[in-house]
């Protein structure tokens, strides 16, 4: 028990993996920075934004639902938490049983983030973050769908294995699922999904800084955002090594690299795109490759 | 010991139907006290099971679902209470009640086809006498609830006479059929339809959203939330696991009707504007969670089916039950004019919101156990081979989504968000529950979703489910339900510590930013309109428009097809004398030739 608290709070769980966000954000701001000719913050910046919003003071709209306005933050991050010891966990330790999750436990896991800003946008009762909500649930609704035929890949090239300890294992031994036509198809769709969930350009029209002024997120101020921004963090960390688990035959730093570098990239080339264009992007062209990687799996390709 | 409680809840309802109007809380407290002998009892049953009676047995699939019975009848009973207080008709109400009760626990309870199918009819007919208490608007709605349940009846009834046909026994304990010719299959199929209809799957789903439109709530929660999904799911679980022993093109069958289930359905709660219809929308698309686990045939899908039947039992009522308090206190349940009642209405707040979540499959909540155990039966069946498996698991995932994202509306709609204003202004935003009979129910329903989940295989599992199994239980995936639950706690500790880390000094009351600028009414936006943008893409809005036109409906299709062969009748009947007259001369003719000759 003291060792999954352990690995619960300090590694691989919260502040490890919060640590490797916070310097990951600051690789991408720096790369975005170079692209945009700037110079760029020093490699702390990230956590002294941090320390900077715990100062400050929070406020709360008159008339918002306020339990649910100061739980959601919480909520979010207690999932993302778990969620990112269940994804770190098989890469550390392949034999530990006991604390174990698999690809569809997680994948709901990460949801909460999404449904946690929802319901603490929601509760603001601002017209803008309704707004935010709407498109935000919207583009949750758009990536779900390619995700999950993505992620059935795994499973139907193993033959119906779903513990993320069984696929590592299965992929040491038979080889990355990357390594045949499917499965280098399905990274594709999951990758483009993970920079929806990540809520970053082109997909971030939920919150839209420019237009609805942070939507989901413009009643939020002080340690709430904090706790908001943190979770976000650890996304960056959580989705990239989740996808190198279950794709690429486990974690490693260049793969994480690779990852994060993509990822960088498509937030720097691209401008936001509508709601309704993600949706009909995600439902079309995103879906029709998954379900072609699907059918070549059920080929064995 | 079996016979007992049912035989007194047919002499109590029909001692409420006789009593005299003026005595009304004698009546109600009659039928309370009546309702908690018979949770009682079924709790007696429960425990000193498996019991066999002649026609009537309980064994482990039977005993739960008797269980289950009697604890939402007493619930639905206390809830009424309050609710129903308004209502004139209470005599018929509570006497149809108590009889849905009794005759419920004679169809699980029941060896013998005939004692079956006779309770299955009785209960037809009580269904039909529940809607129409609310009064003349709900007439139409009982009619087409009656029709499709007595239709599909009728077919149940040449399934279990072609199950007679190929075995020459009655007794459900003796039958074993293997699904290897068309003959068994029909009698099979035309059983499941009615299993099917009661329960509520594609396509003979849609007495649902109208009774859930027109129909008392608590009439809603207690038979298509609950009590019908018990009975029709438990009936296809006796056919899967007991009666017959499926061959894999009827699994698919199951498998696909599960599917397609799952998602239509949720594709019409969506953009519902009444939560009542919402609501009774996904009372149809959690079915499909249910028939596709069964559909597996093994036995993790099949006990996640059952698992899936229970936990929404328990929060479907839930919803049911606190949307009945939102329109209590609202006299509405139009989606549009609601918002912002969390903070008036608490508790019921609360208890949707739990509700919700488990419908939405969020962990750790029960909601998320079952269909996390549904989908591990389909990658199982999955090992057989086929693509079929593939679709119905990406079905099911998706219809998760979409169900999360019909429930985000509900909840911004109804609790949060903002209320129109006249609306505002005389709510005044202060705290105003309903009474206890009204909040208690639905808060238990919720705090069981939530123990269900955390402890499903402690408690639920062990001592419900599993006793109903032949195998033992294998996971594929790993859910360590109850230690992350406790980590997810401890999550939110340490979330806690981060914000107490910081400067916290209070917080501060401030007016929502809209970049400086008034809010004002025009800008309220009340979550019906959240999913337009999906409505109108090319291939959906054309599947919309054709449901708008009621082209999915069984009933309506049924109707244009029997009005054609009565338009030929309504020709030969044109009322004028001589023409009949000719007719009969016709006949006598045809007659006398035929006898002559």
């Amino acid at each position: 028990m003291m060792k999954h608290l352990f690995n619960f709070i300090v590694f691989p769980g919260f502040l490890f993996t919060a640590a490797v966000g916070l310097v990951a954000s600051w690789i991408d701001r720096k790369v975005t920075a170079r692209v945009q000719w700037r110079v760029g913050p020093p490699w702390y910046q990230p956590l002294i934004d941090l320390v900077k919003l715990s100062i400050k003071e929070i406020t709360v709209p008159r008339g918002a639902i306020k339990p649910v306005f100061f739980l959601a933050p919480l909520v979010g991050l207690s999932g993302v938490i778990l969620a990112s010891t269940f994804i770190w966990l098989p890469n550390i330790d392949l034999g530990a049983t006991g604390f174990r999750g698999d690809i569809i436990v997680v994948l709901y896991l990460l949801t909460l983030p999404a449904i946690a800003l929802i319901l603490g946008a929601s509760s603001s009762g601002n017209p803008l973050a309704s707004v935010g909500l709407s498109r935000e649930i919207k583009l949750v609704l758009a990536y779900e769908l390619p995700f999950i035929i993505a992620l059935t890949i795994p499973i139907i090239k193993s033959s119906g294995l779903l513990k993320l300890t069984d696929l590592v294992a299965y992929q040491t031994i038979n080889g990355a699922f990357v390594s045949s036509i499917s499965g280098v198809l399905a990274i594709i769709v999951a990758i483009f999904c993970m920079q929806a969930k990540l809520g970053l350009v082109p997909f971030d029209m939920g919150e839209a800084e420019t237009e609805i002024m942070g939507g989901v997120l413009i009643e939020y101020s002080g340690m709430l955002l904090g706790i908001f921004k943190l979770t976000k963090t650890m996304m960056l960390v959580a989705l990239p090594v989740f996808l190198s688990t279950v794709f690429w035959g486990g974690f490693s730093i260049w793969k994480y690299v690779v990852l994060l570098v993509i990822i960088v990239l498509m937030r720097n080339t691209n401008p936001r795109v509508r709601i309704d264009q993600a949706v009909r992007f995600f439902w079309g062209k995103m879906t029709a490759i998954a379900i072609i990687a699907a059918f070549l799996a059920t080929l064995g390709m | 010991m079996l016979l007992q409680p049912i035989l007194i809840s047919i002499l109590a309802g029909a001692f409420i139907l006789v009593a005299p109007k003026k005595i009304r809380k004698i009546v109600e407290g009659f039928s309370l006290a009546t309702s908690i002998y018979l949770f009682l009892a079924c709790i007696r049953i429960f425990i000193k099971s498996p019991i066999n009676g002649g026609f009537l047995y309980v064994d482990g699939l039977s005993r739960f679902i008797v269980l289950g019975i009697g604890f939402f009848g007493a619930l639905v009973t206390l809830y009424s209470l309050r609710f129903m207080a308004s209502y004139t008709q209470f005599r018929s109400y509570y006497a149809n009640i108590i009889w849905t009760i009794g005759l419920s626990m004679l169809a699980a309870s029941s060896n013998n086809m005939i004692v079956l199918l006779t309770a299955w009819g009785f209960l037809g007919l009580t269904l039909y006498m529940l809607i129409n208490v609310a009064g003349p608007n709900a007439a139409n709605t009982s009619k087409k609830t009656f029709i499709i349940i007595g239709g599909s009846d009728s077919l149940m009834i040449m399934g279990f006479a072609l199950v007679w046909l190929i075995t020459g026994d009655l007794n459900l304990s003796n039958i074993k059929i293997v699904i290897d010719n068309s003959l068994s299959f029909w009698a099979f199929l035309l059983i499941a339809i009615g299993a099917f209809a009661k329960a509520g799957a594609m396509p003979f789903h849609t007495w649902i959203p109208d009774t859930a439109k027109e129909a008392p709530v608590p009439v809603t929660a207690f038979l298509p939330a609950s009590l019908d999904k018990l009975l029709g799911i438990y009936l296809l679980a006796r056919l899967v696991m007991n009666v017959f022993i499926l061959n894999s093109s009827t699994q698919a069958l199951l498998m696909a009707i599960g599917a397609i289930t799952i998602v239509a359905a949720v594709m019409m709660a969506l953009v519902q504007h009444d939560f009542k219809r919402l609501l009774g929308y996904h009372a149809v698309s959690q079915v499909g969670y249910m028939v596709l686990g069964l559909g597996t045939g093994n036995p993790i899908g099949i006990a996640g089916g059952l698992f899936h039947m229970l936990n929404n039992a328990l929060y479907k009522t839930s919803l049911f039950l606190s949307g009945g308090n939102v329109q209590y206190k609202t006299k509405t349940s139009d989606l549009d004019s609601l918002g912002g009642l969390g903070k008036v209405m608490p508790i019921s707040f609360f208890s949707a919101l739990i509700a919700a979540l488990a419908i939405s499959g969020v962990p750790p909540l029960n909601g998320f156990f079952s269909k996390w155990m549904v989908y591990q039966g389909v990658i199982e069946k999955g090992k057989s081979g086929g693509v079929l498996w593939i679709f119905c698991l990406v079905a099911a995932m998706f219809g998760s989504g979409l169900t999360l994202a019909s429930f985000i509306k509900f909840i911004h709609a109804i609790f949060l968000g903002k209320a129109k204003g006249e609306r505002r202004a005389a709510s005044d935003e202060r705290r105003n529950e309903v009474s206890l009979s009204m909040w208690l129910p639905p808060l238990i329903l919720a705090v069981l979703c939530i123990v269900f989940g955390i402890f499903a295989s402690l408690i639920p599992l062990k001592y419900l489910i599993v006793p109903a199994l032949a195998d033992n239980l294998d996971f594929i995936g790993s859910w360590p339900s109850a230690k992350a639950a406790l980590f997810l706690l401890i999550g939110l500790g340490v979330g806690l510590l981060v914000y107490l880390a910081g400067n916290f000094k209070g917080v501060r009351e401030t007016d929502p930013y809209i970049g400086g600028e008034e809010v004002e009414e025009k800008m309220r936006l009340s979550g019906t309109e959240f999913y337009g943008t999906i409505k109108e893409l090319p291939f959906i809005r054309a599947f919309y428009k054709k449901a708008e036109k009621k082209l999915f409906d069984i009933y309506e299709i049924a109707k244009k097809f029997i009005f054609v062969f009565i338009r030929i009748f309504q020709y030969l009947h044109n009322g004028v004398l001589p023409t009949y007259l000719v007719w009969c001369l016709l006949g006598i003719i045809v007659f006398l030739f035929v006898l002559v000759r």
